[in-house]
């Protein structure tokens, strides 16, 4: 990529990312079972609207299109970071095990302590927080280097999978309210899971903001960072961290939402380059657009069904990653 | 003034290892530390910068021990170029000179001031890379892309700079820029730089002193006239070379060694002794103590075999090859052979002793090329 192409694309991106995110958003509060153009919208917003439109704008499509950004900006970040720190394009929260540690942890709570089920974020967050300390401390040996990281996620992936799997055939009878969250989706979720969510999310957003210069470093090499002052194994730490409270946050309220994480930051790479000062918070926008948008096809296209929006994110996302993976092996 | 001092360093790691290291190194000369791949050479960068610590001793730069610098204040006093340059992420010229401000700014800062965006644009001039600056870095060619890596380095302002073969892999033209421009750099900034070097030529001429080592250890230091000889040659790398300086440039020629292809005749003389089991390696210790044939003129070389499968008796065949027979009877009366035979007995686990002499014709090619080739 020339340098000049890589700027004006990069000034593109700055202006078409936000505008696809708000059409997007429109989208998604425009289409389900029930089409409301645009006006009607606004008239919602104005406090000029027919009650029943009122109702489902406010009570239904606009919590779970702000859940639906907050997800995707959170997801795609995670993956975004963890793959910068990791020197490693597979790292990404729902391969390492991340993602299925806080799924594990969310199921326990679901079906052996149903009763705590407003404590489903905390539980969530711990549970990758856990796997992610886990994860880090198997492949501690005078530093964690990139590649045992990654191996060691994806065996404790492979083991939570595992777990997960003996829970719903131990507890069988109580397995029916976990199999749509489990496969991800944004059905029934309203104000109230937003509220529990976007503390977590928001200042995980926020904090990422502080990652893009260690990141940013963290490309060179993690012998260049040193020479160049930075405490590497400090920062990957905590970065790791952060993109465990990231996907964390996205895994409780939406379960287990693949490949937003791996697809977004890939894509945003080939387009604008490596820098984190424009990948990251392209990223957030892309991810947070792309899991309003699938959300809203998987609702609204298969009507009266409605798909978990994992699925149709699985659907999309995994041919897309084959076709990028083919393209950069011929670049 | 010394930049960097260190005492005593030990380091035990693998294959590589520093054994007893102390070394100071001047400040604001150009040094070179030179010697055979795996003798410690990159390590000892290594050590410098706390890349890697030393299981001993200790590392003083500019007299203040190298445990009490922060990550940051040692970017800020010593910056290195690594060996390697792979895997660097796609970038301008320009981008990656602006890493070299990152130990000059806060955790989280990346926006450049007025004053790191003078110091990134003396960097690139000084280094000759100006003129590339919006170009991306992997389209520069071996040499520019190291420029660009060293004004990187430049960038961080520090007073001593480390450089681990800065010049390998580059074509002689290009290695030739690089160092002059390092030249230029001490001279006018008064840098202290410190390099592996593998050019002997290249480090004689650019460096104002050399430091050789071999197998983890120092094995001499001084000014390139003082410590380039036939002797530094034999010593430090095993080879046979003549240094002459010509106008303070380092001429070195490696001098042929003999190989039996010279010659078309040879003398071989073997020495068979039968032994009592389990002494054989008696004998063998007593020919590496005696033997001194290697210093020999017309000696070609020796073959040592030791007979495993008799029960009896062991066997030792000490053969050796000679250019003529009188390159034979002039090691018998060497001093060396005379002080090995002079006073001592035959040992008692010698059963028998035979010497046999042999002129040998050299046949070669003895066999057809396989038909097809």
């Amino acid at each position: 990529m020339k340098p000049d192409a890589r700027r004006k694309r990069r000034n593109w991106a700055w202006v078409l990312a936000p505008l696809l995110v708000i059409a997007v958003s429109l989208y998604g509060l425009a289409y389900g079972s029930v089409s409301i153009s645009l006006n009607e919208i606004w008239q919602v917003f104005a406090g000029s609207s027919l009650p029943a439109h009122d109702r489902i704008i406010m009570d239904l499509r606009l919590p779970r299109v702000l859940i639906g950004l907050l997800v995707g900006a959170c997801l795609a970040s995670s993956g975004a970071l963890l793959q910068g720190v990791m020197k490693n394009p597979l790292a990404d929260p729902g391969i390492i095990g991340v993602s299925a540690g806080g799924g594990l942890a969310a199921i326990i709570t679901m079906i052996v302590l149903p009763q705590f089920g407003y404590l489903l974020p905390v539980t969530a967050f711990a549970g990758s927080l856990c796997t992610a300390m886990l994860i880090y401390s198997l492949a501690w040996d005078k530093g964690a280097s990139p590649l045992k990281i990654i191996l060691a996620g994806v065996a404790i992936n492979a083991l939570l999978g595992a777990a997960t799997n003996g829970f719903m055939v131990l507890f069988s009878d109580r397995v029916q309210s976990v199999l749509p969250w489990l496969s991800g989706g944004l059905s029934g979720k309203s104000w109230y899971e937003l509220g529990f969510m976007s503390p977590y999310a928001i200042a995980g957003l926020l904090l990422s903001f502080l990652a893009i210069k260690p990141a940013n470093v963290l490309l060179l090499g993690d012998e260049s960072a040193k020479l160049l002052g930075q405490k590497v194994e400090v920062q990957r730490f905590f970065i790791i961290l952060l993109s465990a409270l990231l996907a964390g946050a996205a895994v409780s309220v939406a379960g287990l939402i693949g490949f937003v994480g791996l697809v977004v930051p890939h894509a945003v790479r080939l387009i604008i380059g490596e820098d984190y000062r424009y990948l990251l918070p392209l990223s957030m926008l892309t991810g947070a657009a792309l899991v309003v948008f699938a959300d809203t096809v998987a609702r609204s296209w298969f009507d009266p069904i409605e798909l978990p929006v994992g699925i149709l994110l699985a659907a999309l996302g995994a041919p897309f990653f084959l076709y990028l993976l083919k393209k950069r092996r011929m670049m | 003034m010394t930049a960097i001092q260190t005492e005593q360093l030990e380091l035990e790691m693998g294959h590589f290892r520093l054994d007893n290291i102390s070394a100071s190194i001047p400040k604001g000369k150009i040094t070179g530390i030179v010697g055979p791949n795996g003798s410690g050479k990159s390590t000892l960068l290594k050590v410098m910068t706390r890349l890697l610590d030393a299981d001993k001793g200790e590392v003083q730069i500019e007299q203040r021990p190298l445990k009490d610098y922060s990550t940051k204040e040692l970017a800020r006093s010593v910056s290195m170029l690594p060996q390697s340059k792979s895997g660097l992420p796609e970038l301008t010229v320009r981008e990656l000179v602006a890493y070299g401000r990152s130990p000059h700014k806060r955790l989280f800062e990346s926006r450049m001031k007025q004053e790191d965006e003078a110091i990134i644009d003396w960097a690139l001039e000084i280094t000759g890379t100006k003129r590339h600056e919006n170009r991306m870095f992997h389209t520069l060619s071996g040499g520019e892309q190291q420029k660009a890596r060293i004004a990187m380095a430049l960038a961080q302002k520090t007073d001593i700079l480390l450089l681990d073969e800065p010049t390998t892999y580059l074509d002689i033209a290009h290695q030739l820029d690089v160092m002059e421009m390092l030249q230029k750099i001490n001279q006018e900034y008064n840098l202290t730089i410190l390099m592996v070097l593998h050019d002997l030529q290249q480090a004689a001429h650019y460096c104002d002193y050399l430091i050789a080592m071999k197998r983890g250890k120092i094995v001499t230091t001084g000014t390139p006239e003082d410590i380039l000889s036939r002797e530094f040659f034999q010593h430090v790398y095993d080879i046979e070379a003549k240094v002459k300086f010509e106008d303070g440039y380092p001429v070195i020629i490696p001098s042929k060694t003999r190989r039996l292809g010279a010659c078309d005749k040879m003398v071989i003389v073997t020495n068979t002794s039968k032994i009592k089991p389990g002494n054989a390696h008696l004998l063998i210790e007593r020919f590496d103590r005696v033997g001194k044939v290697e210093e020999m003129e017309g000696f070609l070389g020796l073959e040592v075999l030791l007979t495993e499968n008799t029960k009896e008796f062991e066997e030792v065949t000490v053969s050796t090859r000679w250019e003529s027979k009188a390159a034979f009877q002039a090691w018998t009366r060497s001093p060396a052979f005379k002080e090995a035979h002079s006073h001592r007995g035959i040992p008692d686990y010698i059963l028998d002793n035979k010497i046999s002499f042999y002129e040998v014709k050299i046949v070669r090619n003895p066999l057809p090329a396989a038909s097809g080739e």
